[in-house]
């Protein structure tokens, strides 16, 4: 069970952990690097809790071995936050109270961001679509779809220069 | 975790190389949206595991009217390909966005009913499967890949290398029924392809998936519908004939008897469409 040295880029910086064999991104993640933001709830594919960025897609990262993204881009919800007040999706989702544990706020958003990386201005259709792997157990949806809404014009705004 | 080993070869040579080393004892895992639930919850304890992502297998390209995916192409990949509409709708049907960014299409070959949405358009669709080995490459049709729960032809030395699709212009239809509209389960997924002289149906492909052990074809509703123009009751008695001959299963998504039951509506419908379409077009 020899452990290996695997580096990937998180959040911009370059960073390195030590595994064993097959160690799940989610857990270098959250276990080696104190990156907790990404949730830890099914380990099945099935909640969306975990999902990260990888090269700027959506991934799972309880299915993902960290040897898989060696030399990678990673994304988590600690890297779009900035480091004064909040990112525009972490706005809209507090305005519009898309939250109440926030289990599965950070998977949520990074989901979110994604989306709106493809599709800067996605209508309910495309968000929900985009949303089906993404489970909220206590806030329900309509929230959450009002928010994406919401930061996609904010967004959108502040990137034609307009006032917010 | 028990993984001793964890392989990531950057080739197909260096892939097969590792298979003949390490023999069945070797887990191979292309998106690991099948494995990685097994391993994470103990029920697989692989002793050494070979992940295929840096295996050069991922690649999707027309070539002389074949559509070729690499077995470790993406289902995303799949759903942004233009040459086979159907294909597409299955991908669009299959999963989520974060499962197909890394689910593949040769993996969806590989997985239990009711998953295997792809498969069964691929089935439809007359596709062939290429599985390479120490002792070289071997092409076969799909339809003759599969031979029971989760057994099929792949030799233990062996991988699934590539898909080939031929690409026609022949009408086709993909319905995927389930409990909700996305993400979901299939009761029943019913894929068709027609090939029309004139007004009559000239060859059938009817695949189900969900309703069998694998994907399945249903041949004699396939054998009821060649010949005839489509009436109401040749599409009665196919879909009939299609239910009769499925083997639908229980589980926490559907009934048995439900899954058999909305395999003869969901045929019927898909069949009334692709009549319909066919009408449309002045045939
Ligand atoms: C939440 C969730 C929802 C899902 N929804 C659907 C759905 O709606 N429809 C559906 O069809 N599926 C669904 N799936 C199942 C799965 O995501 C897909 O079937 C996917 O295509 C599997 O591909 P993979 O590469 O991830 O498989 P893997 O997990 O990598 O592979 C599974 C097994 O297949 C074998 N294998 C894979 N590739 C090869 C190869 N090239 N050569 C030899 N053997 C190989 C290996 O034995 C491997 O262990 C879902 C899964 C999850 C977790
Ligand atoms: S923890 Fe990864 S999908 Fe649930
Ligand atoms: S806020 Fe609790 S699960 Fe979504």
């Amino acid at each position: 069970m020899a452990s290996t040295i695997v580096a990937f880029e998180l959040g911009g910086r370059e960073v390195e952990v030590m595994v064993k064999p097959m160690t799940t991104l989610q857990s270098a993640l959250r276990d080696q690097l104190g990156f907790t933001a990404t949730k830890e709830g099914c380990r099945q594919g099935g909640c969306g809790s975990c999902t990260v960025l990888v090269n700027d897609e959506p991934m799972l990262s309880c299915l993902l071995p960290v040897e898989d993204v060696a030399g990678q881009r990673v994304t988590t919800l600690e890297s779009l936050t900035p480091t004064q007040g909040l990112h525009p999706l972490q706005q809209a989702f507090l305005d519009a109270n898309a939250f109440q544990c926030g289990y599965c706020t950070p998977g949520m958003t990074m989901l979110a961001q994604a989306l709106l990386d493809h599709n800067p201005a996605p209508d309910r259709g495309d968000i929900t679509q985009a949303l089906t792997g993404n489970i909220c157990r206590c806030t329900g949806y309509g929230p959450i779809v009002r928010a994406i809404e919401v930061a996609a014009q904010a967004m959108h705004a502040g990137e034609e220069g307009q006032p917010r | 975790m028990t993984v001793r080993s964890y392989f990531l070869p950057r080739s197909l040579p260096e892939a097969i190389g590792l298979l003949e080393t390490h023999g069945p004892e070797l887990l191979v895992m292309a998106g690991g949206t099948v494995a990685m639930p097994l391993i994470n919850d103990g029920i697989s304890l692989p002793g050494a595991v070979m992940g295929l992502r840096r295996a050069g297998l991922d690649t999707l390209e027309v070539a002389g009217g074949t559509l070729r995916i690499g077995a470790a192409a993406t289902l995303t990949q799949l759903l942004a390909q233009p040459a086979v509409p159907m294909l597409r709708e299955a991908a669009r049907n299959t999963a989520s966005w974060s499962i197909r960014n890394m689910g593949t299409v040769g993996g969806n070959l590989f997985t239990p009913p009711p998953g295997g949405d792809v498969a069964v358009a691929l089935l439809a669709l007359d596709a062939g499967v290429t599985l390479a080995g120490p002792r070289g490459e071997r092409v076969l049709p799909l339809a003759d890949f599969f031979t029971g729960f989760l057994s099929n032809q792949l030799a233990a030395d062996e991988l699934l290398v590539e898909i080939q699709v031929p690409i026609r212009s022949d009408p086709t239809l993909f319905i995927k029924f389930g409990r909700k509209h996305a993400n979901t389960p299939a009761v029943v997924t019913v894929a068709m392809r027609l090939e029309w002289d004139g007004n009559v149906v000239a060859d059938a492909r009817i695949a189900l998936g969900a309703v069998g052990p694998h994907p399945i074809r249903a041949r004699e509703a396939e054998r009821l519908v060649v010949g005839t123009s489509l009436s109401a009751d040749t599409i009665a008695v196919a879909a009939a004939a299609a239910a009769q001959g499925c083997e639908p299963f229980t589980d926490a998504i559907a009934t048995e008897w439900y899954r058999r039951r909305m395999t003869g509506l969901f045929v019927s419908r898909a069949l009334e469409q692709l009549a319909q379409g066919a009408e449309g077009e002045g045939r």
